[in-house]
């Protein structure tokens, strides 16, 4: 598997604690916030790749975070995670541009699945936006 | 409400109604038939005041016509020559035409009778008169008409005697009973009736067609009332009642309604006799109780069609009544029943939501356990797999607790955002596709009943055949071998479809009735059912804004009702 940075933001400190634990434990770049705010700071100044995202937060919720994440870095992919919602708010996710919606429980083969698909798409995203660059660069008159 | 406060209303309102036309159109008859019987009296004693006059006049005029006949006898005749016998027997056969006269006396001032023609001459010639009443009478008054006396003969008879304007002799007739009696003889009305004269004493002049040989008390007091004391009055030409002294006008006639009979009264011969007639009311009712049955079948006929009418309409009340306060009873059922299972749904969701949380964790640290477990040293740790074989349950339960939750929060369902216009015949057919063979294995036979040509509508498909699925499973499993499923599809008034699940298995305890879409609630084995299933049919089916229901058939086992809204293709 590739190496990839993940950022896990859930309110639950133990959860976020294990999951940090057991990605890092799959080699993967992982950093941990416990609230909207805190992730989005740290996206600021980091260049992760991937966002599992708890849906329901104290602050701001994970829906709007997902909102300013879209707009902040529109290329990191978010992946929801809840056990306190309902399909509705799923749903609503995936329309902000959500990769996909995971319901808690669930183990870590399938989470770590899902985060490499949505690795996957933003590198395939990235990879076409250098080439549209490289072209155009070559393009250009030296 | 009971049917026994239903049949109580039905019994009031009807009851209500009866009195409303019973009671005018009684007091209707009531005074209808009086009046009428108060205008039938009214004619009879007009007709009775007309008769009681023209018989008087007739026996007043006869009376006058056989004392004018004397009268002008002694004008014309001296008593020298009536007084020989042959001259009287010329002049009777002369005016005796008619027969009337009986005999003709003359007798001279002094009482003798001088000469005599008649019948009974052996017996009569001689007789000397002058101590007689009569005799006295028309010696002062110059004529004289007796009441009916037996006389000499024994035969009922009565004299005209008249003497000669100078008075030197009498000359008297006997006239005969039988022709005057015959002049009342027309003179009652209806069979009942009665006419007859009597004198100042009440003895009988002639005879009464009753057979009254004398007169009863109650005529003697009309009689003495008649003289002048009280009478009811009863028209103008009655004497107005008065006290003693007023001297009665003898040239009126009373009418005295009497009980059952009216009876009329008039004097004639001066004041002398008296001429009574009497009708019985009832002769005379003959045509007013015509009119009046005719009355009162029409009236009965017609309050039969208007009791009728209002025992219809009572009936149509009723039903009405009892219909809407079933829907109502219905609608509140309907309305507690969502209300429940809204609060259950929360209830369930929340649980599940916090249940959520936990079982990730412990899933996650299971996990974490497995993860590390391998990097320990085999030789320190002795049960390795056991360790590995207690993760795995760990994460199998937390996997079976996490489907439970998920299907309650209705995570596990296909999320189809887009609906589509679904043909409801054709997507059971496709569900009965899927389970027909297991219904095959169970020896269960499906009956399809569906009315063709239902319209499509726009709903999510995958969920609605989860819910038949359900339902037929469900079947399946309760009626066992040999049983049948019937699936009947409808259209309801245009703008509902409706779908009925029924089998021929035990169908469902009352006491289950209420609580079949609860979430968890399962009469299965246990293993063998979540009590799921029938809760998220129920959550799809108010998601999909319709209903469903569940009722036991009479003929035994259930029946599942879904009622869903046709809603259109945009």
């Amino acid at each position: 598997m590739r190496e990839f940075n993940v950022l896990v933001v859930d309110d639950e400190q133990e959860f976020l604690d294990i999951t940090v634990k057991r990605l890092e434990k799959r080699g993967l770049k992982v950093q941990g916030a416990e609230s909207g705010e805190k992730a989005l700071q740290i996206l600021l100044h980091s260049s992760t790749d991937v966002v599992l995202l708890d849906v329901k937060m104290p602050g701001i919720d994970g829906i709007e975070t997902l909102r300013r994440i879209r707009s902040m870095k529109p290329l990191t992919e978010v992946v929801l995670l809840t056990g306190h919602a309902s399909v509705d708010s799923g749903i609503e996710g995936m329309k902000l541009g959500a990769f996909d919606y995971l319901m808690k429980p669930i183990e870590l083969e399938p989470l770590l699945e899902k985060l490499a698909d949505a690795y996957e798409k933003k590198r395939l995203h990235q990879e076409k936006i250098e080439q549209a660059e490289i072209k155009r660069n070559m393009s250009k008159p030296a | 409400m009971e049917t026994t406060q239903y049949k109580r209303v039905w019994l009031r309102l009807t009851g209500v109604f009866c009195l409303l036309i019973t009671v005018p159109v009684a007091i209707l008859v009531l005074v209808t038939t009086n009046s009428l019987r108060d205008a039938a009296i009214n004619k009879i004693e007009v007709s009775l005041g007309r008769l009681i006059e023209h018989k008087r006049d007739v026996v007043n005029l006869f009376l006058k016509e056989k004392e004018d006949l004397l009268t002008m006898m002694v004008g014309m005749y001296p008593i020298t020559y009536l007084g020989r016998q042959e001259n009287l027997d010329n002049l009777f056969i002369a005016v005796n035409k008619t027969g009337s006269i009986v005999d003709l006396h003359v007798i001279d001032s002094s009482g003798k009778q001088l000469a005599y023609v008649g019948p009974y001459a052996q017996s009569l010639i001689g007789k000397n008169y002058y101590d007689a009443q009569w005799f006295q009478d028309v010696l002062i008054n110059g004529s004289h008409v007796s009441d009916v006396f037996l006389g000499f003969r024994n035969v009922p008879h009565f004299i005209v005697a008249v003497a000669d304007p100078l008075k030197t002799y009498v000359l008297r007739a006997t006239i005969n009973s039988e022709q005057f009696n015959r002049l009342l003889l027309s003179s009652q009305i209806g069979p009942h009736g009665d006419s007859f004269i009597v004198n100042r004493e009440g003895t009988l002049q002639t005879p009464s067609r009753a057979g009254l040989s004398e007169l009863n008390s109650e005529d003697r007091l009309l009689l003495e009332h008649h003289e002048g004391t009280t009478i009811v009055k009863r028209d103008e030409n009655v004497v107005v009642p008065g006290d003693d002294k007023v001297v009665t006008d003898l040239g009126k006639t009373s009418i005295v309604k009497r009980g059952e009979s009216i009876v009329a009264t008039r004097w004639v011969k001066d004041g002398q006799w008296c001429l009574i007639v009497k009708a019985l009311i009832e002769d005379s009712l003959g045509p007013f109780y015509k009119v009046r049955n005719n009355i009162i079948i029409v009236i009965i006929v017609t309050s039969a069609v208007f009791l009728a009418i209002a025992v219809l309409f009572a009936n149509y009340f009723l039903q009405r009544i009892e219909k809407e306060d079933r829907n109502r009873a219905e609608l509140g059922h309907q309305m507690v029943q969502m209300e429940k299972m809204a609060t259950v749904g929360r209830l369930a969701t929340g649980i599940a939501h916090e249940i959520n949380n936990p079982l990730q964790i412990i899933t996650s640290q299971a996990g974490w356990i497995g993860e590390l477990l391998p990097e320990e040293e085999p030789d320190k740790v002795k049960h390795l797999e056991e360790y590995q074989k207690a993760i795995e349950q760990i994460k199998h339960h937390v996997r079976r607790a996490g489907t439970i939750t998920h299907r309650l929060l209705g995570f596990s369902r296909k999320i189809s955002a887009e609906k589509q216009n679904v043909h409801l015949n054709e997507l059971i057919e496709e569900t009965i596709s899927f389970v027909e063979k297991e219904a095959e294995y169970n020896n269960v036979s499906i009956v399809r009943e569906y009315t063709e040509n239902l319209p499509g509508t726009m709903t999510d498909g995958p969920q609605l055949q989860q819910v038949f699925l359900n339902l037929i499973n469900n079947a399946i499993d309760e009626i066992g071998q040999g049983g049948i499923i019937e699936i009947r599809t409808a259209i309801e008034r245009n703008t509902k479809l409706v779908a009925e699940f029924a089998d021929n298995g035990h169908g469902i305890k009352p006491e289950n009735l209420k609580r079949i879409f609860d979430p968890f609630f399962t009469t299965k084995d246990p293993g063998k059912g979540t009590g799921l299933g029938l809760y998220i049919s129920y959550d799809i089916v108010k998601k999909l804004g319709g209903t469903i229901s569940v009722a036991n058939r009479n003929s035994g086992g259930a029946v599942f009702t879904i009622v869903l809204p046709i809603i259109n293709v945009d």
